[in-house]
């Protein structure tokens, strides 16, 4: 579904990402591990058009989209939850939602059921229902991130990059992220995970590789990654 | 008191005027944190523009001719004078670029149209009508609808479309409006349209009460941003109460101290809103929760 070969991306002069490789299966959840400043935020923005790569080739569906603006990415079926949330808070939560489906309204995605999505939503994080008509900036921190999921998922993406959702968030709604994570998986959502809680992430997804220093230095099936002893060492700790 | 209410009537047309121009600040203020310098300019040309065409074509007809030319006309602007600036991230390159274009546009104006005041005509009957003693033209009339009917058109856009939604959207975060898939460089040049367009209006309402004319714009431009800054660049409605408090002021000072001071209250109220509400009068913090 998405593959990645060779990206290289920085920021000004800066060389962030040093040829990562890497791919998302359809239907997989894919996970991005490794410690601050390895690299992995840079890679979704590099991934969803918000920088552009340096070099190196992002096909999406068999189609290059490296380099393309990120709203010409966007309408090929990539969503992007980015870090941070970056949810509009001037904006009602509904609006917020119609806006993940941009693209399928004014038709440059295939339109399906806008309405029965919103739904599906709502059924999917009740407290957004609940909270609806209210300014997105008015949310807390846990409700702004479910409200930064579902506007992505409002897509209908082909493939959705989620950086770490868990970001900032009481533990309870950290409990609450990763099984919402599970459900999408349970669904089939093509989906590339960055997480700083790596074990949490691992038990989750499909297949992880380990960023070091934008380098990728391990991949694998996420149960083999797991009972790596350089993996454990370096990021499953003693927590695990 | 009758003096005190005439001036009050012309004190809110002229107003509205400042206010719709300020409104136009805003339009591309939020979406791309850069203006138009030469937004007098775009109101003097929409008045010359419609000054032309009304010859041909009547006063209605004239006034979508007049729309549609601010709305390209601001989009020029843009593509010439703002985007580079913008794509390079460039804080002052944008502000030279538009003060230029908007002398050139005057030069341009005074090549074809002269240097001097013209009579536009009006599409109203130009004898007042009096209410309690008080004369009002009814254009005055006209102008205070003109002006308030666009911005609720606009108002209404934003809120109930999907287009207007992603121009709110690219004003919040632009960044996270591209990861919907709205093309925010469009939506950019669109704001710059829509605010030339406002001023185009501007200019044919006006114009029957004073004149048109290539050196009509500046002042006016001028001190609608002084009212964009008194009402905030971020907040609604706060450049009509801006204008009106601008406008108002003016006519008093002119009758009741001396027309050579009518500027200086206004500017006072500038410097005094930049120093203590920086953010305007009406403007509010952004809303944010971490």
């Amino acid at each position: 579904m998405l593959n990645v070969e060779k990206l290289v991306a920085g920021y000004g002069k800066v060389e962030v990402l040093r040829e990562v490789s890497l791919d998302v299966p359809e239907g997989a959840l894919v996970t991005l591990i490794g410690s601050n400043g390895a690299g992995k935020t840079t890679t979704l923005r590099a991934l969803s058009g918000m920088i552009a790569p340096w070099s190196g080739r992002v096909v999406l569906d068999g189609a290059e989209i490296g380099g393309l603006p990120p709203h010409e990415i966007a309408r090929r079926g990539m969503a992007h939850s980015p870090e941070g949330r970056r949810v509009f808070a001037t904006l009602p939560v509904q609006d917020n939602l119609l806006l993940g489906a941009f693209t399928r309204i004014t038709g440059s995605r295939p339109k399906g059921d806008v309405a029965a999505d919103l739904d599906r939503m709502f059924a999917l994080f009740p407290r957004l229902a609940e909270r609806r008509a209210q300014l997105a900036g008015t949310l807390s921190g846990g409700e702004q991130q479910m409200l930064a999921m579902a506007r992505a998922l409002m897509l209908n993406p082909r493939v959705l990059l989620l950086d770490e959702p868990s970001m900032g968030l009481a533990p309870r709604l950290v409990e609450e992220v990763f099984s919402t994570v599970a459900r999408l998986k349970a669904e089939r959502v093509t989906m590339l995970l960055v997480e700083q809680f790596a074990a949490a992430a691992l038990d989750v997804a499909d297949f992880g590789y380990v960023l070091e220093n934008g380098r990728v230095t391990a991949s694998g099936p996420a149960s083999a990654l797991k009972n790596d002893p350089a993996v454990r060492a370096a990021y499953l700790g003693q927590a695990h | 008191m009758q003096i005190l209410g005439q001036l009050i009537v012309s004190g809110i047309a002229v107003g509205m005027i400042y206010g719709v121009i300020a409104f136009g600040y805003q339009l591309t203020f939020v979406t791309s944190k850069t203006l138009n310098f030469g937004q007098g300019e775009a109101l003097m040309l929409g008045s010359l523009v419609g000054l032309t065409v009304v010859a041909y074509t009547g006063y209605w007809l004239m006034l979508p001719v007049v729309l549609a030319f601010g709305m390209v006309q601001g989009a020029v602007v843009e593509r010439l004078g703002v985007r580079q600036a913008i794509r390079t991230g460039s804080e002052s390159g944008w502000i030279m670029a538009t003060i230029a274009l908007g002398i050139i546009f005057k030069n341009l104006a005074e090549n074809i149209w002269g240097r001097d005041a013209l009579k536009f005509p009006s599409p109203l009957p130009e004898a007042p009508l009096s209410f309690m003693g008080v004369n009002v033209l009814p254009m005055e009339i006209a102008i205070v609808v003109g002006a308030l009917g666009m911005m609720l058109l606009v108002e209404l856009f934003n809120r109930r479309s999907i287009h207007g939604k992603a121009v709110v959207a690219t004003a919040n975060d632009r960044d996270a409006a591209g990861l919907m898939g709205i093309n925010t460089s469009l939506v950019i040049t669109f704001s710059y349209a829509l605010s030339s367009m406002t001023a185009a209006l501007a200019g044919v309402l006006v114009a029957p009460v004073t004149l048109t004319g290539a050196s009509m714009g500046g002042a006016l431009g001028l001190k609608a941003f002084a009212v964009a800054i008194i009402g905030g660049l971020s907040s609604g409605f706060g450049v009509v109460a801006g204008g009106l408090i601008l406008g108002i002021t003016e006519t008093l000072t002119g009758y009741y101290i001396s027309t050579g001071y009518k500027d200086v209250p206004g500017l006072v109220l500038l410097l005094l809103v930049l120093s203590f509400r920086p953010s305007g009068l009406f403007g509010t913090a952004a809303i944010k929760k971490v």
